[in-house]
C-alpha cells in the first residue's frame, strides 16, 4: 500500500484524545481503523493532502456492550472479535450480521473493524448492509460532545456521510430485537476476497397471529450511491403470513426500490435481475431461522 | 521523516526508524531482511504477506508498521524451533504443495492460525480458510492435502 504523502503517526489513548488530534491537524489527518480500506481510498484519489494517520487502536474502542437490550458495538471491535460474541452466534435476530461478518477471509476479519467499515460510507460493503436490517444508529463524538443517528441518515453518497468534520464514529447501537425475528444476509461475488455485485440483507419479525411485521429488507452492492431500503418491499410483505408465494411476490417487487449501476464488474441489467434471486432466497434463509414452516 | 519504533518480530526485539507510511511488509522486508513474507498485490487481494500478529493472520501490506508496536509479530521464520521445521512446513513439503513457492509462506502463515482453532477441519473448511490467498499456478489441491496432513498427524 503506497501512502507517501503520511509523515506523522498519532496514537491517541481515548476516543477525546482522537477528536482532540482531528481539531488539530483538520484536512491534514485521516483515522485509520482496521486499516484494510486505506489503500482503497488512496487509490481512488481520496487521500490527497493526508499527513497525519490517527490510529484508533488504543482509543479504548473494542468492545461490545450489552445496552438497553440491544448491543453497543465499539468502533474498533474487528468482524472476528463481533463474529466470536455469544450473541451474535447464537441469536436467530442476528443473523444477518453474522452472515455478513463471514464474507471476508480470515485476514480481513481478523483486522476489519465495525467502525472503519461504516465510516468508509462504501456501497459494496457487506456488513453496513446488514446493519441497515438490523435498524442500527451509530453515535459519534465531537468538539461539541456526542450524538446519535440512525445509521440510515448516516450514508448519504459514495464515501460521504453525515459526521460533521472533526466527529468520529465511537459505536454502533444495534437496538432490542423483536421477541419472535430473524435476519439473513446474503451476497454476491466473484471470488472471496472481492466486493460485492450485490448483496441483500432481510429482517423478518412476526406479530402473534404470524404475519409479518416491521420487515426491513436492504440492497447494497451496486444498485445505488448507499444502501438501498426496499420500501415497496417492506410494504408488500407486513401484515401478511410468510410463504413462498409471498416472497416471490416481495421478490417481483424489488425492482422498483434500486437503482443499479453498470460498471465494469456487472451491468445494471444484470444487478436487477439476480436482486429479484438473491432478495427470495435471503427471505427463505431467514424464515428458516425463525423455524417456522413454509408453504 | 523517520519514526523510532521498536518491533518483536519472531522472539526478537528490533529498534528501528521507519516512514510514518511505511508497511509492516516493508519494513519487514526492506529493513529486517525477513523476505518469507512476499509482496505480491500490495493492496490486501493476495495474502502472499499473511503474516501472525499476536497470532491472527492478517495481510501485512495492510498494517502499518508504526501499528504493530507491542505486538507480536510472527513470519514464517520464526515457524521452525530448535532447528525442526513445524509440522505445516513439513506437510507443504511432504505434499509437494509448492510450485512456484510465492504463495506458499502466506499460505502456511494462514494455516498456522486456522489449525491453531481448528482441531478436526473437514475440506470444506480448509477452503474456506484460504480463501483469502491466491495461487496463480493453481495448486490448491496439494495446498489442501497438506493443511489436512498437518492438522490429522497432530
Amino acid at each position: 500500500m503506497s501512502i507517501s504523502g503520511v509523515k506523522e503517526f498519532c496514537r491517541p489513548q481515548s476516543a477525546g484524545n482522537a477528536v482532540e488530534l482531528l481539531a488539530k491537524h483538520g484536512n491534514r489527518a485521516v483515522l485509520l481503523a482496521g486499516g484494510t480500506f486505506l489503500h482503497g481510498l488512496f487509490s481512488r484519489g481520496l487521500g490527497s493532502g493526508v499527513e497525519v494517520l490517527v490510529d484508533l487502536q488504543h482509543a479504548g474502542l473494542s468492545y461490545v456492550n450489552e445496552a438497553h437490550g440491544g448491543l453497543a458495538l465499539g468502533a474498533m471491535t474487528t468482524f472476528r472479535e463481533l463474529a466470536a460474541t455469544e450473541q451474535v452466534q447464537k441469536m436467530p435476530e442476528f443473523g444477518a450480521l453474522l452472515d455478513s461478518l463471514h464474507c471476508p477471509p480470515a485476514q480481513i476479519r481478523n483486522q476489519a473493524t465495525v467502525g472503519g467499515c461504516v465510516a468508509s460510507a462504501y456501497t459494496l460493503f457487506d456488513v453496513p448492509v446488514a446493519f441497515l436490517a438490523l435498524d442500527a444508529s451509530v453515535k459519534s463524538l465531537g468538539p461539541q460532545g456526542p450524538r446519535e443517528m440512525p445509521l440510515e441518515k448516516f450514508f448519504v453518497d459514495y464515501f460521504e456521510h453525515s459526521l460533521k468534520k472533526g466527529e468520529i464514529l465511537t459505536d454502533v447501537l444495534l437496538p432490542k430485537p423483536a421477541a419472535r425475528s430473524a435476519s439473513a444476509f446474503l451476497k454476491l461475488e466473484t471470488n472471496s476476497n472481492d466486493l460485492a455485485l450485490l448483496n441483500v440483507a432481510v429482517r423478518l419479525s412476526l406479530d402473534k397471529s404470524g404475519l409479518c411485521q416491521e420487515s426491513r429488507v436492504v440492497l447494497g452492492g451496486g444498485v445505488g450511491k448507499t444502501p438501498v431500503r426496499a420500501l415497496s418491499c417492506e410494504a408488500l410483505l407486513n401484515g401478511q403470513r410468510p410463504s413462498r408465494a409471498l416472497f416471490e411476490n416481495a421478490a417481483q417487487k424489488v425492482s422498483a426500490d434500486i437503482h443499479p449501476v453498470s460498471d465494469h464488474r456487472a451491468s445494471g441489467q444484470y444487478r436487477r435481475a439476480v436482486a429479484k434471486v438473491y432478495l427470495r432466497r435471503t427471505l427463505l434463509r431467514a424464515a428458516e431461522r425463525l423455524g417456522i414452516e413454509i408453504a | 521523516m523517520k519514526h523510532s519504533l521498536i518491533l518483536e518480530v519472531n522472539g526478537e526485539r528490533h529498534e528501528i526508524a521507519v516512514e510514518a507510511s511505511a508497511t509492516l511488509l516493508h519494513v519487514l522486508r526492506e529493513d529486517l531482511d525477513l523476505i518469507g513474507p512476499k509482496k505480491g498485490c500490495d493492496s490486501g487481494g493476495c495474502g502472499c504477506c499473511t503474516i501472525l500478529l499476536d497470532g491472527r493472520a492478517v495481510y501485512s501490506c495492510m498494517v502499518f508498521a508504526m501499528s504493530a508496536q507491542g505486538k507480536k509479530i510472527t513470519t514464517i521464520e520464526g515457524l521452525p524451533k530448535d532447528g525442526k521445521l513445524d509440522p505445516l512446513q513439513e506437510a507443504f513439503i511432504q505434499s509437494g504443495a509448492v510450485q512456484c513457492g510465492y504463495c506458499t509462506s502466506g499460505m502456511i502463515m494462514t494455516a498456522k492460525e486456522f489449525l491453531a482453532n481448528s482441531p478436526a477441519p473437514g475440506d470444506p473448511e480448509i477452503r474456506r480458510a484460504i480463501s483469502g490467498n491466491l495461487c496463480r499456478c493453481t495448486g490448491y489441491h496439494k495446498t489442501i492435502d497438506a493443511i489436512r496432513t498437518a492438522a490429522f498427524s497432530r
